[in-house]
C-alpha cells in the first residue's frame, strides 16, 4: 500500500536548481532508505514533504490523497512524522512533556493533567524499549536516548509514515542495533519508514527499498534494494563506480613539521592531541560527528583555551589566543564547514569577502585602504579560482553554493597563508566544484602549503588526504597511512574508531 | 589547474562603479527619502507663511544638525546590531563636564572641546568594554549605564546648570556662516563626511560593518571582533558628546536637563534618523547620507506641524509613527535581503 508519494517534485533556489523532477514512492511496512552525496537534495525533499518549503512544480501524497502542508505541524497532524537530523527537544522538560509538547492541554489556559501526561508517555517509550522515567529530564538522556525520544514524539502523533534524517549520525554501533530492531518492529506493524543515512552499511542492513538523488534528480527511483549491489548504489549516488583515483599517493615530505601538537589538551575538551603537519603535506582528519575535529580546528586558532602540551609552529613553541594571531602573527588559515554562518559575510561583496583577510596588511599609514588595492591582490586570485561573478562587487549571498566556497578559500590565498585547515569542503556544493576544489588542494600542497583536511566524506578523504588521523571523542585514535585503495583504507578506519565499542 | 582563459569570469580591475541590486536598493532608500523631503519643503513653503522666513530656515538647520549628529551616535553602534540607549546621558554628562572645565577650572574653550569629546568615548568605551566581556546584548548594558551616567552626574553638579561659559561659546551658537547656515549644521555636514570615508575606506570602519553584519565569520576571519564592537561604542559616545557640546553652543549653558531625564529626549531622533536612512537594525549596513537626511526628514515635518499650530505631544505620537514606518521599512528590507540568501 503507497504510503507517501512524492510525484514529479521541482523546486528551485535564487541561483541553485535544487530537486529537478524528483518522484519517491514509500510503502507501508518498509523502509526505504533516501539517499544522496552532500548537496545531491535530500534534505529540500523532506523539507517539502514535510511543508517547511512549498515546491516549485509536483505533487505529494499522503494515503493517496494529494497534500500540500503549509506547515511542519500540519504534516505532523496529517500523519507524517520526521526527525531531524539535529535534536528538537526542550532539554529542560521532562521526556513526557517532550513527547506530547504540542498536546498538554486541550486549552492553552487548562491546567496539565501530568499523571495521564506520563501514562500516556510511558506507552510509547515502552514501545520504543526505552526503560526511562518519563519524568526524566531530557538533558540527562544520552544522545542515543534523545534520538528514541524523537521517534516516541513523532509516533505518538500517530504517524504512519516516519522520516528520519541520519538518524545514527551520533550513535555508536550498539545504540544504531537496538534503533534498527525498533525500526524493524515498526516496520512490521506497517509504518512506513524513510530513512537518510550516509552509511551504507546501515542502508543494506536494514532497508528494502531505496531512492537516490544525485544533483538534485533521481539517479534511481524506489528501487527494491535487494537486486542492487553496493556498488550499484555507489554508482548511482556519485555517477560511476566506486571513487577510481586517479591520483598516485605523493611521495612522503620529510620537511620540518609546519604545525606539531605534543600532548596538546584543550578547554573544548581534547586530551592528550599530538599531530603534526609539515608544508606541502595534506594531512586528514577523519571522525564522525561529535568527535571533536572542528572543534580541535578552532582550538589551534585560540578559540579554545590551550590547558596542556605544545603547540609549534615552525619548531617553536608558540601561544595562540586569537584567529588574528592564527592568521597574521603564524599563517594559520581556516576555512569553515559551515559556509553560511561562519565562512562568509553574505550580505556583503565578493571584494570584501574576499579581501577580509588582508585589509590590516593592505592599509596605508592612516588605516585607509581603496577598493582597487585591494582587488589587485584578490583579483589574480578569485580569478585563479574561476570564480564566476558578474563583478567582483555582486553580494555574494548572490552566487552559486560552489562559487561561494571558492571565495572562501580564496580569502585564505589571497593571505598567503601557510597552513590552511579545510573543514568540510565539498558540503552544499555541486560534483564538479567539487573535483576542483580537490585538485585545487592538491596544487596548494605542491607549492608548500601545508594542509589539514576535515571531511566526514570517506571517498573524499582517501583521494586527497597523504595521510589519515582518526579522531573520536576528542582524542586521537590513530593513524592511516593512505595508499587511496578504498576498502582496505577506510577499514582501517572504521577499525580505529568502533575500537572503542569492541574493547 | 587549467588558466582562466579569455572568457575570464572577472577582467583584470573590473569597473568599480557596477553597481550591485542591493546597492540600487539603498540608493532607493535615500532617493526616496530625499523625494520626499524635497515634496514636503514644498508643500509647506506654499502652504505656510513663515516656513521660509531667513529665521526659520536658521533654526530648522541648526537643529537637522544636532539631530544629524544624534543619529550618527547611534548609527555607529547600530552597525554591530547593537545600540546604545545611554547616548542622551553620554551628550549630558560630556556638555556639563565641557561647562564645568571652562566655568569652573577656566579651561579655554579649544581645551575643553577636546577634553569633552574624548570624555563621551571613554563612557563609549565603558559600554562597549562591559558589553563584549558580559556577552549581554547592548539594551541591558546601556539601559544600566544610561542611569549611572546620568545619576552620577546630577549628584555631582547638584543638577546646577553652568551658565557662565565664555562667550565664544553662545557666539558660535547663534553665528550665521553663510546667509541663514549655521556652523552646527556644518559641523554635522563635515561629520557625515569623515563617517562616508572612515565606512568605504578605513579598515576599521570596514571590520565594524564586517563583524556587525556577521560576528562569527569576522572574527575566523581574523578580524578581533570584541575590540571592533568596543571601538564602535567609543565612536558612538564620542559623537553623542559632540552633539551635546553642540546642543550647550545653541543654548549657550551646560544644563542638566537639555535632554530630558536620563537623556531620553535624544533616544527618539536617535533611532528615527538612521532607521529613515535605511541603516539595518540587524547590523552590517549603514547610511551615513540617509542619516543626515532622516534628520532634516524629522526636523521639516516637526517645524511644519509646529507652524500649523499642531500640538507637541501630536508631533511626539507623529514622530513616533514615523519610527514605527521606518521599522517596518527595515523589516522588508530585511525579509528582501533574506529572500535573497544575503543574510
Amino acid at each position: 500500500m503507497t504510503a507517501l508519494q512524492v510525484s514529479h517534485v521541482s523546486k528551485s533556489f535564487p541561483g541553485v536548481r535544487a530537486l529537478q523532477d524528483v518522484s519517491m514512492t514509500m510503502t507501508a511496512g518498509s523502509v526505504h532508505a533516501l539517499l544522496g552525496e552532500n548537496g545531491a537534495g535530500k534534505s529540500t525533499l523532506i523539507k517539502i514533504v514535510t511543508g517547511i518549503c512549498k515546491p516549485d512544480s509536483g505533487t505529494v501524497s499522503l494515503n493517496g490523497a494529494a497534500v500540500r502542508f503549509a506547515n511542519p505541524r500540519q504534516a505532523a497532524a496529517g500523519g507524517l512524522g520526521v526527525v531531524h537530523q539535529e535534536r528538537n527537544l526542550v532539554t529542560r522538560f521532562s521526556v513526557g512533556e517532550n513527547i506530547l509538547l504540542d498536546r498538554l492541554g486541550k486549552r492553552a489556559l487548562s491546567l496539565v493533567d501530568y499523571t495521564s501526561l506520563h501514562r500516556e508517555a510511558e506507552k510509547w517509550l515502552k514501545l520504543l524499549d526505552l526503560d526511562v522515567d518519563p519524568r526524566t529530564i531530557v538533558s540527562r538522556l544520552s544522545v542515543a536516548q534523545m534520538q528514541l525520544v524523537e521517534i516516541g514524539k513523532a509516533l505518538s502523533l500517530q504517524s504512519r509514515v516516519l522520516l528520519l534524517d541520519e538518524p545514527t549520525a551520533s550513535l555508536t554501533p550498539n545504540e544504531s542495533t537496538v534503533l534498527f530492531r525498533i525500526l524493524r518492529r515498526l516496520r512490521d506493524d506497517g509504518v512506513a519508514i524513510g530513512f537518510v543515512s550516509h552509511k551504507l552499511e546501515e542502508v543494506f542492513d536494514i532497508c528494502d527499498r531505496v531512492t537516490v538523488l544525485r544533483d538534485g534528480r533521481n539517479a534511481c527511483d524506489s528501487a527494491g534494494l535487494s537486486q542492487l549491489s553496493r556498488d550499484d548504489v555507489v554508482r548511482m549516488m556519485i555517477g560511476r563506480a566506486e571513487r577510481i583515483t586517479t591520483r598516485a599517493p605523493r611521495p612522503k615530505t620529510d620537511a620540518a613539521p609546519y604545525l606539531e601538537l605534543r600532548g596538546y589538551a584543550s578547554g573544548a575538551g581534547h586530551r592528550d592531541i599530538s599531530l603534526t603537519v609539515r608544508p606541502g603535506e595534506i594531512v586528514g582528519l577523519y571522525g564522525l560527528v561529535g568527535a571533536g575535529r572542528s572543534e580541535l580546528a578552532r582550538a589551534i586558532l585560540g578559540l579554545s583555551k590551550q590547558i596542556a602540551g605544545e603547540v609549534r609552529v615552525l619548531g617553536r613553541a608558540v601561544h595562540i589566543s586569537s584567529v588574528a594571531q592564527a592568521l597574521h602573527d603564524h599563517g594559520i588559515g581556516y576555512v569553515s564547514e559551515d559556509r553560511k554562518a561562519e565562512g562568509l559575510i553574505l550580505m556583503h561583496s565578493v571584494l570584501a569577502n574576499g579581501g577580509i583577510t588582508i585589509w590590516r596588511k593592505l592599509a596605508n599609514a592612516l588605516g585607509l585602504l581603496r577598493d582597487t588595492t585591494i582587488a589587485a591582490r584578490v583579483g589574480p586570485v578569485l580569478r585563479r579560482l574561476e570564480v564566476k561573478t558578474p563583478s567582483v562587487h555582486q553580494i555574494i549571498g548572490n552566487l552559486s553554493g560552489g562559487n561561494q566556497q571558492k571565495v572562501s578559500v580564496a580569502k585564505w590565498l589571497a593571505a598567503g597563508v601557510r597552513l590552511l585547515i579545510i573543514d568540510e569542503p565539498s558540503v552544499g556544493i555541486d560534483i564538479k566544484t567539487k573535483a576542483y576544489l580537490h585538485d585545487l588542494i592538491h596544487e596548494l600542497a605542491e607549492q608548500g602549503t601545508a594542509i589539514l583536511l576535515i571531511t566526514s566524506d570517506m571517498p573524499e578523504m582517501i583521494d586527497v588526504a597523504d595521510r589519515i588521523l582518526v579522531m573520536d571523542g576528542y582524542r586521537i585514535k590513530g593513524e592511516v597511512e593512505n595508499d587511496r585503495s578504498y576498502d582496505p583504507v577506510s577499514r582501517a578506519i572504521m577499525g580505529l574508531i568502533h575500537e572503542k565499542a569492541a574493547a | 589547474m587549467a588558466h582562466a582563459g579569455a572568457d575570464n569570469p572577472i577582467p583584470p580591475g573590473s569597473a568599480p562603479r557596477r553597481m550591485s541590486s542591493g546597492m540600487r536598493l539603498l540608493l532607493g532608500n535615500e532617493f526616496g527619502l530625499a523625494v520626499l523631503i524635497l515634496l514636503t519643503v514644498a508643500v509647506f513653503a506654499l502652504t505656510l507663511d513663515g516656513f521660509t522666513s531667513p529665521f526659520s530656515i536658521y533654526t530648522i538647520g541648526r537643529q537637522i544638525g544636532i539631530d544629524t549628529m544624534i543619529g550618527l551616535a547611534m548609527m555607529a553602534v547600530i552597525v554591530t546590531g547593537g545600540l546604545d540607549l545611554s547616548v542622551g546621558a553620554i551628550g549630558v554628562c560630556s556638555a556639563m563636564l565641557f561647562g564645568w572645565l571652562m566655568q569652573v577650572m577656566g579651561v579655554p574653550v579649544p581645551v575643553a572641546v577636546p577634553v569633552a569629546v574624548l570624555f563621551g568615548a571613554s563612557l563609549g568605551f565603558v559600554n562597549g568594554f562591559t558589553v563584549v566581556m558580559s556577552g549581554v546584548h547592548s539594551f541591558i548594558i546601556t539601559l544600566a549605564s544610561m542611569s549611572i551616567f546620568f545619576g552620577v552626574m546630577i549628584f555631582l553638579t547638584r543638577a546646577a546648570a553652568f551658565n557662565g561659559l565664555p562667550p565664544q561659546v553662545q557666539a558660535f551658537g547663534k553665528m550665521r556662516v553663510l546667509p541663514g547656515i549655521s556652523p552646527l549644521l556644518l559641523i554635522a555636514v563635515a561629520v557625515c563626511a569623515a563617517l562616508v570615508v572612515f565606512y568605504r575606506y578605513s579598515t576599521l570602519g570596514r571590520q565594524m560593518l564586517a563583524a556587525g553584519a556577521n560576528a562569527r565569520a569576522a572574527e575566523l576571519s581574523g578580524i578581533r571582533t570584541g575590540r571592533v564592537i568596543v571601538a564602535c561604542h567609543m565612536l558612538t559616545g564620542l559623537l553623542a558628546a559632540i552633539a551635546g557640546l553642540m546642543v550647550t553652543a545653541r543654548t549657550g549653558a551646560a544644563v542638566p536637563s537639555m535632554a530630558g531625564q536620563l537623556g531620553q529626549d535624544w533616544l527618539l531622533p536617535a533611532f528615527l534618523a538612521p532607521v529613515l536612512g535605511g541603516t539595518l537594525l540587524s547590523g552590517g549596513r549603514v547610511s551615513v547620507i540617509g542619516t543626515l537626511l532622516g534628520a532634516t526628514f524629522i526636523n521639516i515635518m516637526t517645524s511644519g506641524l509646529l507652524l500649523m499650530r499642531v500640538g507637541e505631544f501630536w508631533i511626539l505620537a507623529f514622530l513616533g509613527v514615523m519610527l514605527l514606518i521606518a521599522v517596518l521599512a527595515d523589516r522588508t528590507r530585511q525579509v528582501f535581503l533574506t529572500s535573497r540568501g544575503m543574510i
